[in-house]
């Protein structure tokens, strides 16, 4: 008599290709992808959401790896955070493995994946920091053709997804340098991130960018502390900054993020939160140019 | 993670490795289950041709409820009965203590979250959409959420907003200390956060009666409440208890147990309910939020002269467990010390916030928080460490509590003290290598050893044991032996404090016989009480150890008589019965013959009073202390604090199962720093704010310290059963304060509000 069982099982399709999962969304419109499932099945099981079809993505071979193309890298979509955190990884790209070895506990980062980071585009999604610093670009297979853009102009809802597109891959560049992501959570076991700061040196382009995370609906680049701790590197020498450089990097950072308001006295707690950044920003400062 | 050097356990009786009898780690039955996956709990019940209900609960925390319209629900395809405060036949209104708490809001919604109708359908989102369609029409009020504003308020209930004042007046009110420190301190709402949501199954019986299938921790006051509520006689409704998914207190929400009678009743079909995580942070209860506010008043040498407090309980919409939690507060105000001195004055009142109740070790936690809070200030204006102004005033037996009550039983307050005081720091990590550290702010990297401070803190806490103010704590258990084996009939529910472990291990050291099974709890059993207050070890376990007893004399009897000994002369071990001269020796099954024997004891503690109209009396049975030393690691720019260890000795009577005792001090001291640094389930203007696991932080195995237990203090306790006590309740109680005394002495910030948030840990650079 019960209807439980009758679950929305056959409308569940899993395509082995890309290919296959983008025309199995261009068949049924409706349908929602799911790659690893942590945000969107919780939606469900919470009863938020309720999909009326299914388009699994976790059998899709080719975007759950990496390969190289012309110093950069092309990760798939469907890479796990547990496989970022991993050390091959972290010798690619340490402040992502940084960023996905603190996202949860063990068991949403076996499931969770980058794609699904940056779809979800949660203000706390702690590889959007990262991805911000870094300039990565996100590549996009659709019924027509693919298409390239940055990531931030998709987390921005500058340039957002189209019907029927999937996240397929995303390029970031190989930059040989330090990098650094911190993130404060105020507690010791895994947490959301109250504030987070991804850090990255690019001797190329005599660069240092930085992205703070979590603060705002989507990371923000400040772009003027960035030039301006820029311009004290000695590029050609060692590289090294005064510690009070590091401490003025990161009041100029916490003051960007949240800045303040004219003739309004700032709350508390913004002022702790301006903090926090600060503190963030000049450690991660530190430890890039150690 | 946790080291125990105190005492050896005593060797079992047995030859072999098998553990038996009291003393040794006999494993619990069900661990392996439970590891498996495969130990049965309410939300896994299933009964052929099932509903499922679904629960309309108020979104605002006070409003007036001007309609409720059903028909639409009633109508919606698959829905099969949608039930509201018109359909209760009996009384309309329970409660675990008072009855001020309606089945069903009807005139005044008085918590966000209270239920106002429930539904019956054949799947669950049916049900859920069916309740949604509810129609209620509500005239919004303003909620009272400051405690404080509480007492001028107008009424939110008919029984008013006060629910208990206990003014305490012990010695000389005009007496003065030549040192005077004052604070205020506040204590969150905790959430007992159960890992198995409410869920339950109710079965109509042919006879008009209803069969409750709950995760209950006290059967009979919920069958007679849920009696009550239907309009029956207490013996046409049975509860059975499920598996227990985890209580840290009362596990009681009558607001699933009822609705799910009333439908099964309805539509004479078994309904189902499991609630979502959302509902069951909105709907059971949670530690009181509580103000204090103290003045302790001691000499030069730093003895305690006089403790002045005021302490403000909130307790929600409705009375439950705010009473006992308020005497407990009020008696314990002072904390384990020697006082000649003690003004209390304590409130228990009615707010619109989320309702409280019994959370183990309630009112003595909060109240250790802030005298802890205070000794740590006596000591820094004293300038003494804070051990040693501790240990300049602790109790002990024979002295007075505040309620005039002399401690009669073992109160080994220095020597605990003394053995936490004396234990070894935990090493600093090695300087050298950064990646041994785990720094405050855990493995994101974020924590910088520069910036970390190390503080070491202290705090003594007590808890009574047993129900206090002359409850009746009675239990009634019975022993049946047949065939080599034992059972063991009480309904004393196993909540994975190990009473079923421990009533297999009395049974084997009484009797002699390996295979003992423990029948699983339900109302058609004698009354055993809740499962609170280390209650079981004390009564359940007493009761059975008599009944066992009476058994053993009805199987030697016959031998003694034959032989022409006494029965004391008799020993049984292994399954066989040996004289004390060894001529003797026969097996238990070859002297049964086939015969079954039966047995059945109570055992009732020592009766309480009251506390009289200026907090005096003997209101308790038992205490049990703890002393905590707690290290932990600061980090001082982002205000993240890690908890490196926590060194406990505690006050247990006896050791009766030493891994299940380590095994609940290391839960109990954990479920504290919960407490102490991330759980406060906010609920600004009375609404709940991210009741998920998500938004209600607990801690995880990284956040969860090295638990070191230094000292067991075994001194019987001469009214106990076996002299053991309850083992539960204190950790959690002391390891709060232990961590607060610890980030003060790391930071030199007034930590003064529970959870520390980062900004109290973080110390501003000197300008």
């Amino acid at each position: 008599m019960s209807t439980y069982a009758q679950q929305t099982a056959e409308n569940v399709t899993l395509p082995s290709s890309l290919d296959e999962a983008v025309a199995a969304l261009a068949a049924m419109p409706s349908a929602v992808p799911v790659a690893g499932g942590t945000d969107l099945m919780a939606s469900v099981n919470a009863g938020l959401l309720r999909p009326a079809a299914l388009v699994g993505l976790g059998r899709i071979a080719e975007i759950r790896g990496w390969q190289y193309a012309d110093g950069a890298a092309l990760l798939g979509a469907g890479l796990t955070h547990a496989r970022m955190g991993r050390p091959d990884f972290a010798a690619l790209i340490p402040a992502l493995a940084a960023a996905a070895r603190s996202a949860g506990p063990p068991q949403i980062r076996n499931a969770g994946t980058l794609g699904g980071n940056i779809v979800s585009a949660a203000p706390t999604g702690d590889s959007l920091p990262v991805l911000a610093a870094l300039e990565a670009s996100v590549v996009l297979a659709g019924p027509e053709a693919d298409r390239e853009i940055p990531v931030s102009h998709l987390l921005t809802g500058m340039d957002p997804l189209r019907p029927g597109e999937l996240l397929a891959f995303v390029r970031i560049p190989l930059l040989h340098a330090p990098q650094t992501f911190l993130k404060a959570t105020g507690r010791t076991g895994p947490g959301r991130a109250v504030a987070s700061v991804a850090l990255v040196v690019d001797p190329a382009r005599r660069q240092v960018r930085c992205a703070v995370g979590a603060v705002a609906q989507v990371p923000l680049r400040p772009l003027e502390a960035e030039q301006w701790v820029a311009g004290l590197i000695d590029w050609d020498g060692e590289r090294t900054l005064a510690p009070e450089a590091c401490t003025a990097f990161g009041e100029y950072v916490a003051a960007a993020c949240i800045p303040d308001q004219p003739g309004v006295e700032l709350p508390p707690a913004a002022v702790q939160l301006r903090r926090t950044v600060a503190a963030l920003s000049r450690r991660a400062l530190g430890r890039a140019l150690a | 993670m946790s080291v125990i050097d105190g005492s050896a356990p005593a060797a079992g009786t047995l030859a072999g490795d098998t553990p038996h009898g009291i003393g040794t780690s006999v494993p619990s039955t069900d661990a392996l289950a439970k590891t498996q996956g495969t130990y049965p709990y309410a939300a896994d019940l299933w009964a052929e041709g099932l509903l499922w209900a679904a629960v309309l609960r108020s979104p605002h925390p006070h409003a007036r409820i001007l309609r409720i319209d059903t028909a639409d629900a009633a109508a919606m395809p698959g829905v099969r009965a949608v039930v509201t405060h018109e359909d209760v036949p009996g009384d309309a209104m329970h409660g675990r203590r008072v009855a001020d708490r309606p089945v069903f809001a009807h005139d005044i919604v008085r918590h966000h979250g209270e239920p106002i109708a429930a539904v019956a359908a054949d799947h669950p989102d049916t049900a859920r959409l069916a309740a949604a369609a509810i129609l209620v029409e509500y005239e919004v009020l303003e909620p009272v959420t400051d405690p404080e504003k509480a007492f001028a308020a107008e009424p939110l209930h008919p029984d008013g907003n006060l629910i208990r004042h206990i003014p305490l007046r012990f010695g000389d009110p005009e007496a003065v200390g030549e040192v005077i420190v004052e604070g205020l301190y506040r204590v969150g709402r905790q959430d007992p956060a159960p890992i198995g949501a409410e869920a339950g199954l109710a079965v109509p019986r042919p006879d008009g009666g209803v069969e409750l299938y709950v995760a209950s921790t006290d059967p009979h006051a919920d069958r007679d409440i849920a009696a009550a509520c239907f309009g029956l006689e207490a013996d046409h409704v049975k509860v059975v208890v499920t598996g227990v998914p985890g209580a840290m207190g009362d596990r009681e929400d009558s607001g699933v147990q009822l609705p799910l009678g009333l439908l099964a009743l309805k539509t004479g079909c078994p309904v189902k309910f499991v609630a979502t995580r959302e509902e069951s942070f909105l709907g059971h209860a949670h530690r009181h939020p509580t103000l204090l506010r103290y003045r302790h008043h001691a000499d030069a040498e730093g003895r305690l002269v006089k403790v002045e407090a005021q302490i403000l309980l909130d307790a929600g919409a409705y009375a439950d467990a705010s009473s006992d939690a308020l005497a407990a507060a009020v008696a314990f105000a002072a904390g384990p010390y020697v006082v000649p001195h003690v003004f209390v004055e304590g409130w228990a009142v009615r707010t619109n916030n989320p309702p409280s109740g019994h959370v183990r070790g309630e009112g003595a936690l909060q109240v250790c928080t802030a005298y802890e809070g205070q000794m740590d200030k006596l000591a820094a204006k004293l300038g003494l460490e804070p051990a040693e102004i501790r240990m300049r005033n602790v109790l002990s037996t024979g002295d007075l509590l505040p309620t005039g009550q002399t401690v009669t039983c073992p109160a080994p307050v220095g020597e605990l003290l003394k053995a936490v005081r004396d234990a070894d720091l935990p090493p600093l990590p090695d300087g050298d290598d950064e990646s041994q550290w785990l720094l405050p702010g855990g493995t994101s990297g974020a924590g910088e050893p520069g910036a970390v401070r190390r503080g070491v803190g202290y705090a003594l806490g007590m808890v009574h044991v047993l129900g206090a103010e002359g409850t009746d704590e009675v239990s009634t258990a019975t022993v049946r032996v047949h065939d080599g084996r034992a059972t063991v009939i009480c309904a004393a529910v196993e909540t994975g404090q190990g009473f079923t472990t421990l009533a297999r291990q009395i049974v084997q050291e009484v009797l002699g016989v390996e295979d003992v099974r423990v029948l699983a709890p339900d109302t058609d059993q004698p009354p055993a009480g809740p499962s609170a207050r280390g209650r079981h070890t004390w009564v359940s376990g007493g009761a059975v150890e008599r009944a066992a007893k009476m058994v053993r004399t009805q199987v030697l009897q016959p031998l003694a008589a034959k032989f022409g000994m006494s029965v004391e002369l008799l020993s049984i071990a292994d399954g066989k019965i040996t004289s004390y001269d060894g001529v003797l020796s026969t097996t238990v099954a070859e002297t049964l013959d086939g015969k079954e024997l039966w047995a059945t004891a109570q055992c009732r503690p020592h009766p309480t009073d009251r506390l009289d109209d200026t907090g005096q009396g003997d209101a308790f049975v038992g205490l049990a202390f703890c002393a905590i030393r707690a290290v932990v690691d600061v980090d001082i720019e982002l205000g993240a604090v890690r908890v490196v260890e926590l060194a406990v000795a505690q006050d247990v009577g006896r050791i009766l199962n030493p891994r299940q005792l380590a095994a609940r001090i290391e839960a109990g001291v954990t479920q504290g720093l919960g407490l102490a640094l991330m759980e406060d389930l906010r609920a600004p203007r009375g609404v709940v704010k991210r009741p998920s696991l998500t938004g209600y932080a607990l801690p995880t195995a990284l956040d969860a310290p090295d638990v070191r237990i230094v000292k067991l203090v075994e001194e019987r306790d001469v009214v106990a059963p076996f002299g053991a006590k309850a083992v539960s309740a204190v950790p959690v109680v002391t390891s709060p304060a232990a961590i607060a005394s610890a980030v003060r002495a790391a930071t030199g910030r007034p930590v003064s509000r529970l959870p520390i948030r980062p900004q109290a840990a973080i110390v501003k650079p000197q300008a």
